[in-house]
């Protein structure tokens, strides 16, 4: 069985590839911890929504990834790593809103609830957010990096979107279109 | 170039003009001092900073607004009630320039718009920002305050096309009851400044520059962004950073110039220290501007750049 998504990592962010075949992920937080290579991926999160996605992209797609190690220092407001572990414990609402979430703006825009879903089944979370310690944080990646059978089911891509599609009709005067609404009249360059 | 149709509301705000048609007023530029890991911090919570050092960034500020014309704009970060009251205390004690008050927790900017409303400092206060997180008791806070200028920011977590922050602002789609303008009006905002919200380039950074043109076009409120987020937030510039940091300063500093052309009216460009790079590189972009619309019957403010330094 496949259980690594071609071109994995599939979305990029600040991060560090270690063995793709560990058993677990870090996650940092805010905080910015030397990455070990008994990881499969390593990286800081500082967003309740964006943040979150990538994280969720980047596990499912990789189903040798069982366990995510949430550590570091919480970034205020934002509550990137309670927002994780909210996630995962309950999903997301109707309109994206990630349930249980007391972060700033916890909503989901770019993956689908099947994706969230297999998150929660794929992988176990190790709540230790406030740990900066490297020295400890490398103690529990050691213990998790060949614990558990890899998930048994193929990687789950669920790329994000790229807003490349046409979202408005486009208006049929004017020479230089702006939105639905407005164009501008290149001749005297006033926008209406 | 271009000039909108719909007329360009003006704001003044502690002396400071902000808005206009294009190439009429000189952008507007706001430093962040006391922004998370800024060296002269020494206790964020408590508020604790070297003083000499933070009057100096402060200073550098307004020597460069006064000989390039760009006004500025203090952004001050804090992160609890006790760094944010120090913190306003300290600008408000070394320039007479209007301050921005931000922190990414709800009832820190509460209670910074409390503060400001009781020693008298509010009609200097732009708060920082009413957004999608807003919520009854900061809706309430605010209201009571005497803030009357705030950034509406466009940042909608579940559309981030032109149209969802478009709506976001106009009616609060499906995630809030109505529109972020008509809270601003229920919490006795007269200066809105939109803010089209910089998400990273990857997820969308550049719609707030289309947004910038569109939201003037429609409402005519000043607009603006902090632009500097989106390559700040690009890890791919953040590795080239370590070999190079000239590399990164051009692309922080020069983004600056894509909110401007498009009609940008200030810009939150980020740590305070780029000051004696960026009033110059927001003048350049200020000049061209305003030459470019010459002949639309735009008149550029007496201390504009184009009327100071060329």
């Amino acid at each position: 069985m496949k259980t690594i998504a071609d071109t994995w990592p599939i979305v990029k962010g600040d991060y560090s590839v270690g063995n793709v075949k560990s058993r677990i992920a870090v996650v940092t937080l805010a905080s910015q911890i030397n990455p070990s290579p008994d990881a499969a991926i390593w990286g800081s999160s500082k967003t309740e929504n964006l943040g979150v996605e990538k994280i969720i992209v980047n596990t499912i797609s990789n189903s040798n990834i069982r366990y995510i190690l949430v550590c570091g220092t919480e970034s205020r407001g934002h509550l990137a790593g309670h927002s994780l572990l909210a996630i995962h414990a309950n999903g997301i609402d109707e309109k994206g809103r990630i349930i249980g979430s007391k972060g700033a703006i916890p909503f989901i825009e770019n993956i689908s609830k099947e994706a969230v879903k297999r998150f929660q089944q794929q992988v176990v979370l190790l709540d230790k957010i406030g740990m900066t310690n490297p020295n400890e944080i490398m103690k529990i990646v050691k213990k998790y990096k060949d614990l558990e059978e890899v998930y048994p089911d193929e990687p789950f891509v669920a790329t994000s979107q790229k807003k490349r599609r046409p979202t408005f009709a486009v208006p049929l005067s004017g020479d230089i279109i702006i939105s639905e609404e407005f164009v501008m009249d290149a001749d005297t360059g006033i926008i209406c | 170039m271009f000039k909108f149709q719909k007329e360009q509301e003006i704001v003044n705000i502690a002396g400071v003009k902000i808005g206009g048609q294009p190439g009429e007023l000189p952008t507007v530029l706001a430093g962040t001092i006391f922004y998370n890991k800024h060296e002269i911090v020494e206790d964020a919570a408590k508020g604790l900073f070297d003083r000499v050092a933070a009057e100096k960034l402060i200073n550098l500020q307004e020597t460069n607004a006064e000989e390039t014309g760009n006004p500025h704009i203090v952004h001050i970060f804090g992160t609890t009630p006790e760094s944010i009251t120090r913190y306003i205390d300290f600008v408000a004690e070394i320039s007479e320039a209007p301050f921005l008050i931000d922190s990414p927790e709800g009832n820190v900017r509460s209670h910074a718009a409390e503060y400001v409303s009781e020693v008298g400092l509010a009609d200097k206060a732009i708060y920082n920002s009413i957004n999608l997180s807003i919520n009854a008791s900061e809706i309430e806070a605010l209201a009571l305050s005497d803030i009357d200028s705030s950034i509406i920011l466009g940042f909608n977590a579940t559309d981030s096309s032109l149209q969802g922050r478009m709506a976001l602002l106009e009616n609060g789609v499906d995630l809030l009851e109505e529109g972020l303008l008509s809270i601003a009006d229920r919490c006795g905002i007269v200066n809105k400044l939109i803010d089209p919200s910089i998400t990273p380039m990857g997820n969308g950074a550049g719609i707030a520059l289309r947004m910038t043109i569109t939201a003037k076009a429609k409402w005519g409120h000043p607009t603006g962004s902090g632009i500097h987020n989106a390559p700040s937030a690009w890890n791919w510039l953040n590795q080239k950073k370590e070999k190079d940091p000239i590399l990164y300063k051009i692309c922080d500093v020069g983004s600056t110039c894509l909110q401007q052309a498009a009609a940008g009216d200030f810009i939150l460009y980020g740590p305070i220290e780029y000051t004696p790079y960026v009033f110059p590189m927001a003048a350049m972009s200020d000049i061209m501007i305003s030459e470019a619309v010459a002949d639309l019957d735009i008149e550029p403010a007496a201390r504009h750049p184009v009327n100071l330094l060329v």
